[in-house]
């Protein structure tokens, strides 16, 4: 410590050692990465308070536990009740349960991208050597892998509870891999609109609340169509509509490509199929451009 | 510059006008304008419309007298009121605790009773407004003939939207969450368990107001094995319960803690 | 109608206590609440504003209670730490709302008059959005002061006031405070509580550390003599040579080791010690002082 009783009224500067760090410095992709890490441990509330991990882990449950129930009785009964397949394919897992999923996402997004804005503590990612774009896109990212994670892990148990049950293994790792392929889009789907709605409103319950009617709202208006097509004879009616809910339209770029069981009423035939992949596709890319511009606009003093 | 010794006089001997009693009209004007003063506006503006979209869309593709029950109650039932309960509701209180600005409203000789119904009463036009006024116009859209179809239905949705309305106010004073717990209620309890579990009819909102609409409109039944008298009642007791917890909470309330 | 007075007050979350068996009456006139960070104020006002409950203790005005009552803010007026404020609308608009929210008669007369006192009548139009902070705590200022309560309860009012504002501020609770009404304010800043209130209220990790008149209190510290123990090398040799020193009133050998040194002027002492104990060579291992309470309240009220 500096020495008491100098009479001398200046003022000196001591060196008491300090050093600047000359360790190794981790670029910007390690940063990415930890950022990325973070996020979807965030989504599941590990690295969080206990509270925060009461609601994704239930969904998770309530995603799993059918997929439990269904491979139990197919394992146990399946010979009794001469099943050759699983009795919820996989491809309508996702559309059966989109209600936990919707949830899912209308919870986690706003607390993973509404609450950075609010705050403003998006200032101390940016201050890192971490360039805007990219911490948009491993937000976006961490949410889709999530989301990805919340439908993938039930159809994992329809599978290994199929091998077990001693189904064809080919036929059966050939449905499971479309599906993941079909729940990879809705995912991404999902969490670019997501994303999205969460960003522009930064207030959670606005988020929250607009997530959820969007999903909500989209879906059962499409049905109520799709079900009036159907039944009064308006087919292409039918297909068009499936255009305008998430789950719809990647239920529909399922049956288009794999030729696996619907959920909708009026999947896409032929050329409209084509027509549901692009949208998709084009969902996705739109949401990430106005994401980008989004967040380019918010200021960061 | 007040002078201190008449001017104090003055406006405290002043006769006070009473802000107790059950609805306070500024505590309705403050929440009136915090709703449609920021966003929230805007979804309570959508849902109507969507639901108007699809009447209209319906009734001009099809004759829709036949699948209006179905509609009305899909969309309009299921979605529609408990959506616009939650945003409108949530947007009057719980936006308010959640940033502390509601220690202005409690910081003054009200009873907290009259706090909570005067937003009560703004949420609930809202569901007026909002849900069950367009339920009227949809039915009237897609059943012409028959008008009792549409006011039954806006019945019905305006009673489920006052006891959904209480319900979240309780959500709103006790977590700070309230939106998601809300969410997860509409969406799992009413939504996915009550389509699935039968038994589930006599604890959920929208199998009340159902059996409501049932009454009014004498039509097929939406909803099986539901007297309207219990849901009348339930809906009141919901509604009376949900309104004194609410207030019996914010009675408690201590802004410093949420810090 | 106008005495705050908190009896044996505890109140605690859980294992944290925020404030430890407080007892204090607060009367008319200008009173500071002060203590650094972390000491209690916030609860302490909110305590006596009716927005929590102690755990242990009663907070009482003019012998009324104040948890769960309504009623009582006929005569207070909050003006609230946090800047969450209804941004949507006019600052003429909230105090207005306020006004009406209190019953009064002529509210729109008694907003004016608020809004005047304050001097924010020109910015009134525009919506609180639109405010910087300091305009922030004066709209909130206004509206507590709109249905002229006996008792003024003000959390961290000059946070974020620029001098003139401070000064405007200060002025302004002198006014209150002369007019017979009961104005209480916290803030961790030595001067500002320095020049407006002449009743202090110390409070130091929840516990109430000293209280009344600021020159009083000051006084207290250089008549009282503080006490340290020091460990050293050479305990023997240091207690010769620290008696030597004029700021030192008394020097014993503790048997487990240690000198105990009684310091009438603490700011001689502190630099004499180290200075006493380079100049014999003699290592000190612990300087620590046994009387806590005042350390605390002095190395607060006169560390400069």
């Amino acid at each position: 410590m500096s020495s008491p009783s100098d009479p001398r009224p200046s003022g000196v500067i001591h060196d008491i050692g300090y050093r600047p760090y000359t360790g190794e410095r981790l670029g910007e992709g390690a940063v990415a990465w930890s950022l990325f890490r973070t996020g979807v441990r965030n989504c599941f509330g590990l690295g969080r308070s206990a509270r925060s991990k009461v609601l994704p882990m239930s969904l998770l449950g309530a995603m799993l536990l059918p997929a439990v129930v269904l491979v139990a009785v197919l394992v146990q009964a399946g010979e009794v009740l001469g099943l050759t397949g699983q009795i919820v394919p996989y491809s309508r897992y996702a559309l059966i349960t989109q209600v936990v999923i919707s949830v899912f996402v209308a919870a986690q997004a706003p607390a993973l991208i509404s609450r950075d804005l609010r705050f403003r503590t998006i200032t101390l990612y940016l201050a890192r050597p971490l360039r805007r774009s990219t911490y948009v896109l491993v937000r976006l990212a961490s949410l889709l892998v999530a989301v990805f994670a919340l439908v993938a892990a039930p159809l994992l148990v329809l599978y290994v509870g199929g091998l077990l049950a001693e189904l064809p293994p080919a036929r059966e790792t050939e449905l499971f891999l479309a599906a993941l392929v079909g729940a990879l889009l809705l995912a991404a789907v999902l969490s670019g609109l997501a994303a999205l709605i969460a960003a522009v409103t930064t207030r959670r319950g606005l988020a929250v609340a607009g997530i959820t009617v969007v999903l909500v709202v989209s879906y059962t208006v499409v049905t109520a169509v799709q079900g009036l097509g159907t039944e009064e004879g308006m087919p292409r009616l039918a297909e068009f509509a499936g255009l305008f809910s998430p789950y719809t339209l990647v239920d529909g770029v399922q049956v288009w490509l794999f030729d696996v069981a619907a959920s909708t009423p009026a999947p896409p035939t032929g050329r409209t199929g084509v027509l549901f992949l692009l949208t998709a596709l084009a969902v996705v890319a739109g949401c990430v451009v106005a994401l980008l511009a989004r967040y380019r606009k918010a200021t960061v003093l | 510059m007040s002078a201190p010794g008449p001017a104090r006089d003055d406006v405290r001997s002043a006769r006070p006008v009473a802000t107790d009693g059950t609805v306070n009209l500024t505590v309705a004007w403050l929440a009136l304008r915090g709703l449609f003063g920021r966003r929230r506006g805007i979804l309570l503006v959508v849902l109507p419309l969507v639901l108007l979209g699809l009447a209209v869309l319906v009734r001009v593709l099809v004759d829709g007298s036949d699948v209006a029950d179905d509609i009305l109650y899909q969309l309009g039932l299921v979605v529609v009121v408990p959506l616009v309960a939650l945003i409108a509701t949530t947007g009057v209180l719980s936006s308010e605790i959640d940033d502390g600005s509601v220690v202005y409203l409690l910081a003054k000789p009200m009873s907290r009773f009259t706090i909570v119904t005067s937003k009560l009463v703004v949420a609930t036009g809202c569901v007026l407004v909002s849900g069950a006024v367009p339920l009227l116009v949809a039915g009237l859209v897609l059943a012409p003939g028959t008008p009792r179809l549409g006011l039954g239905f806006a019945v019905g949705g305006l009673a489920g939207g006052l006891a959904y309305c209480a319900l979240f106010a309780v959500a709103s004073v006790v977590t700070r969450h309230a939106v998601v717990v809300g969410l997860v209620y509409v969406l799992i309890w009413e939504g996915l368990l009550g389509g699935l579990l039968d038994g589930i009819r006599w604890l959920s909102v929208t199998r009340w107001s159902a059996a409501i609409t049932d009454e009014v409109t004498g039509g097929p039944a939406l909803v099986e094995d539901l007297s309207s008298t219990y849901a009348i009642a339930a809906t009141t007791v919901v509604l009376i319960a949900g309104t004194w917890l609410a207030s019996s909470k914010l009675r408690g309330y201590s802004y410093t803690a949420d810090e | 109608m106008s005495t705050l007075e908190l009896d044996h007050v505890s109140r605690w979350y859980g294992n944290v206590v925020a404030v430890n068996d407080v007892s204090m009456t607060v009367g008319p006139g200008v009173t500071g609440l002060l203590g650094p960070n972390g000491a209690g104020k916030s609860t302490l006002i909110a305590l006596m504003a009716g927005f929590l409950a102690p755990s242990v203790g009663s907070v009482t005005l003019d012998g009324g209670q104040l948890w769960r009552n309504e009623q009582i803010y006929r005569d207070i007026g909050l003006v609230p730490e946090p800047e969450a404020l209804f941004d949507h609308l006019t600052g003429r608009q909230f105090v207005l709302a306020n006004a009406r929210l209190h019953g009064l008669a002529s509210p729109g007369q008694a907003a004016e008059r608020a809004l005047a006192v304050v001097e924010m009548t020109d910015a009134a139009a525009r919506t609180i959005a639109t405010y910087s902070k300091g305009m922030r705590q004066r709209v909130k200022m206004a509206s507590a002061l709109v249905h002229d309560p006996s008792v003024l309860l003000l959390d961290e009012p000059f946070n974020g006031m620029d001098p003139r504002q401070r000064l405007h501020l200060m002025d302004l609770l002198r006014r209150m405070g002369s007019e017979g009404r009961t104005v209480l304010f916290s803030s961790h800043i030595l001067e500002e509580v320095e020049q407006v209130a002449r009743q202090i209220e110390v409070v130091v990790a929840g516990r109430h550390a000293a209280s009344g008149d600021f020159g009083a209190i000051r006084r207290l510290m250089t008549d009282r003599p503080n006490r340290y123990v020091v460990r050293s090398a050479d305990d023997r040799t240091l207690a010769q040579a620290l008696l030597g020193d004029v700021s030192v009133r008394a020097v014993s050998l503790r048997p487990a080791g240690g000198v105990e040194v009684e310091a009438t002027d603490f700011g001689r002492f502190s630099a004499a010690l180290p200075r006493i104990a380079r100049d014999l060579d003699v290592r000190l291992f612990e300087v620590s002082p046994t009387d806590e309470s005042l350390e605390s309240v002095f190395s607060y009220l006169v560390a400069s």
